[in-house]
């Protein structure tokens, strides 16, 4: 379903969203547009498969958030000791209602803003969204830059894993054992890709410039976008959901701020 | 005609790549240059599609012309609208993400209509035959076809003249036939092309004219092909009670929904050296990583040494099997050549045990013995690829997986890579290498795996293979390695 809107507006809706709950940082709010953004996924057949690596990482990750700002948050009322009192030793680490407000807070946003990303990555057809934003006055020299980075996601994904092997093949694991292994393990992983990725750079600009990049100011496309009335009432709901983050941050919803 | 007059170029203004040279390519025929690495082909090349001055720098004298014509004032894409180069890695050249985009893009730069557009992506999409990808994603195209897209995604711009560099070089014999048509036809068209060879047998059959590239000049070739081929190898397999080194039982592999290796079974005995060939993507790669326990088989076990490799870990692997990947720059990981050589006593925990003669030995035979403190990723192509060789086998394992190990070597590469392996099958080892080359089959290998589909087709000596293959519809297989 969300294949179908105009790239530019979907490109909106990601900021929007980012920007909505940086405004307005509550977690309800966040776990909200969470909601909403797997909704997403389900409405445009994007597979969000959890037992996928990445995805399952994502989720530890946001676990590990949860956990750090619990553990880390001292004020509000203490609802539990994670060590309880024992003899004259203790309690220790105390758990409030506020640390698990800010627990939520940060682990929902952090999926809010990679989930949405990722759902704005597999919906929308780079060289559209190149075409659209050429239509919002960006001249085409940098819509294409976003182009290109979307066309070589796919190959660093499958670079990565190959420099994974080829490390594995050494005999070097990726298993944790102290912090100069960790270190080591990714020197290991981000010189051969940024190497990999540089020489890249030469052929692909020679390709570029070969087949007449930037010869005008500006350029037919082939395929174009197109704005419907569904994309204009898209458009309205996200400039709402923006308008109401900062209404709401501002205190002037005080009956919906209670809610969320 | 595409020219160039008395062209001298220098990137550095010390060392001159092309000194004083004249060439002329014409409308309609197929003019090959060859020449050893470092001969400076690809900056001929660069030269000639008028990126040497406009582009790259360098201290540059002589001119081009098109159609007797200077264009010494005009813009890169001024010339770019007549000449067309082909780069070396079509992966690299791909700008977007679907193929009908990418024959497009040439046309939309230069702001021709869309319905116009659209004729010439299915004209130039039909002349390298491939209609059927036009709406396929540009990053799950097999290399050939990558290959294919980038030559459509030139010939929409309707250039003149076509210049391809080493446009064979990771193609399987099928993919070489196919540019062997489509440069003909391009070429009965009215097209001038150039193609800058290092496998010349591939592209020799079409050829017009052959020129050599060496030390900056160009002459005739001289008509032998450079690299001088060995003696056959006797079967220096042990004797039968030997233990295999390498066992896969029905091994199986699948990405997603596409099975790569489907349930092969084999033994890898010592004092064997396997070519291990087939089409691109006919699972090679795959089940190179599979035998090496890099990748775990979906059915059936694979076996190193006789111990499963799910029960090993990375080190107990990379003590006995060196694996070599296709990209060079995938597998450096040191800062220095000389660190790079000792990493793998490192991981395994053995510096104290060092051979003490052994890795300065091998960097020596690998001509990277002056180099020991330059930082591998500032190599050449080819060095780095001795690199890969030498800093793999310096603890000499067991086995050598490695994966088309020739591309873009020239002579001291061949024969450093092809001496590490000889040796490692006469000194009890074994060796598999994935190869299109069939010369390389019969003169190094003394046994052939042939894949189709992921399956092992067929898996015996090899002038019976090949034989075989001849029979039953694989007959370039044969006919490249006979030309050679």
């Amino acid at each position: 379903m969300l294949h179908r809107l105009n790239p530019s507006l979907k490109l909106a809706g990601l900021i929007i969203i980012t920007t909505a709950i940086l405004i307005y940082p509550s977690w309800r709010f966040s776990g909200l547009l969470l909601l909403l953004t797997i909704f997403g996924f389900k409405a445009s057949n994007v597979p969000l498969d959890v037992s996928k690596r990445r995805i399952r990482f994502l989720m530890t990750f946001s676990a590990l958030l949860f956990a750090f700002q619990v553990l880390m948050t001292v004020n509000g009322t203490i609802l539990f000791f994670v060590i309880p009192k024992y003899d004259f030793m203790g309690p220790f680490l105390p758990v409030t209602d506020f640390g698990i407000e800010k627990g939520f807070e940060m682990s929902l946003r952090f999926l809010l803003v990679v989930f949405s990303s990722m759902l704005f990555v597999s919906v929308t057809d780079p060289t559209l969204l190149a075409h659209s934003l050429t239509r919002l006055r960006i001249p085409y020299r940098y819509s294409f830059a976003l182009v290109i980075a979307l066309r070589f996601l796919p190959l660093f994904d499958i670079e990565n894993k190959t420099v994974r092997m080829a490390q594995r093949s050494r005999g070097i694991s990726t298993s944790v054992r102290g912090m100069s292994k960790i270190l080591r393990t990714i020197r290991y992983t981000f010189f051969p890709l940024l190497v990999s990725a540089l020489s890249r750079v030469d052929a692909l600009s020679l390709s570029m410039d070969g087949r007449g990049f930037g010869h005008s100011r500006t350029r037919t496309y082939l395929r174009k976008s197109s704005w419907t009335a569904i994309d204009s009432s898209v458009l309205v709901l996200l400039s709402m959901l923006l308008l109401a983050s900062i209404l709401l941050a501002l205190g002037f919803l005080p009956q919906i701020s209670a809610i969320i | 005609m595409l020219e160039v007059h008395d062209v001298s170029f220098s990137y550095d203004n010390e060392n001159m790549i092309l000194d004083s040279v004249n060439l002329q390519i014409r409308r309609g025929e197929i003019t090959v240059i060859t020449g050893p690495t470092g001969s400076g082909k690809s900056t001929l090349a660069l030269v000639l599609a008028g990126f040497i001055p406009r582009v790259i720098e360098g201290t540059f004298t002589g001119s081009l012309l098109i159609d007797d014509e200077n264009v010494e004032k005009e813009l890169i894409s001024g010339i770019a609208h007549k000449v067309a180069l082909v780069q070396q890695d079509p992966e690299s050249q791909i700008s977007t993400l679907l193929v009908s985009d990418e024959v497009a893009f040439g046309p939309e730069n230069y702001s021709v209509v869309p319905f116009e557009i659209r004729k010439r992506v299915e004209v130039a999409l039909n002349a390298v035959e491939s209609s059927h990808l036009a709406n396929r994603p540009t990053y799950a195209l097999s290399g050939g076809e990558k290959q294919r897209v980038a030559i459509a995604s030139m010939l929409a711009g309707k250039p003149d003249f076509l210049l391809l560099d080493e446009p064979s070089a990771s193609l399987d014999p099928k993919g070489i036939q196919q540019l062997q048509k489509t440069l003909l036809g391009l070429k009965n068209s009215g097209y001038g092309i150039l193609c800058i060879e290092h496998r010349l047998e591939t592209i020799l059959p079409i050829a017009d004219r052959v020129l050599q590239l060496s030390k900056g000049k160009i002459s005739k070739w001289s008509g032998k092909t450079s690299s001088a081929r060995t003696t056959p190898v006797e079967r220096f397999r042990l004797p039968d009670s030997a233990k295999p080194l390498l066992v896969a039982k029905g091994a199986s592999y699948s990405y997603g929904t596409i099975n790569a290796v489907r349930d092969v079974t084999l033994s890898v005995y010592p004092g064997e050296i396997v070519a291990l060939m087939g089409d691109n993507g006919s699972g090679k790669s795959t089940l190179i990583s599979l035998l090496a326990g890099l990748l775990h088989s979906t059915g059936g076990t694979t076996y190193i040494d006789c111990v499963p490799s799910t029960e090993m870990t990375a080190q107990d692997v990379a003590a006995r099997v060196a694996v070599v990947f296709q990209n060079p720059n995938h597998q450096i990981f040191e800062r220095t050549v000389q660190r790079e050589q000792y990493l793998v006593f490192d991981v395994l925990d053995s510096l104290d045990e060092v051979p003490s003669e052994r890795p300065e030995g091998v960097l020596l035979a690998a001509g990277l013995a002056n180099l020991k403190e330059r930082n591998p990723f500032s190599l050449s192509h080819g060095q780095k690829r001795r690199l890969n060789v030498s800093s793999v086998t310096v603890h000499e394992p067991l086995v050598y997986l490695f994966d088309e190990p020739f591309i873009g070597q020239d002579e001291i590469g061949r024969n450093f890579i092809t001496q590490s392996i000889r040796k490692r099958g006469e000194s009890g080892g074994a060796a598999i290498l994935v190869t299109h080359d069939s010369a390389v089959a019969t003169t190094l290998c003394n046994r052939i795996i042939f894949m189709e589909r992921g399956s092992v087709l067929l898996d015996g000596s090899p002038k019976i293979v090949l034989d075989r293959l001849g029979e039953i519809g694989y007959g370039e297989y044969a006919d490249f390695g006979a030309m050679s």
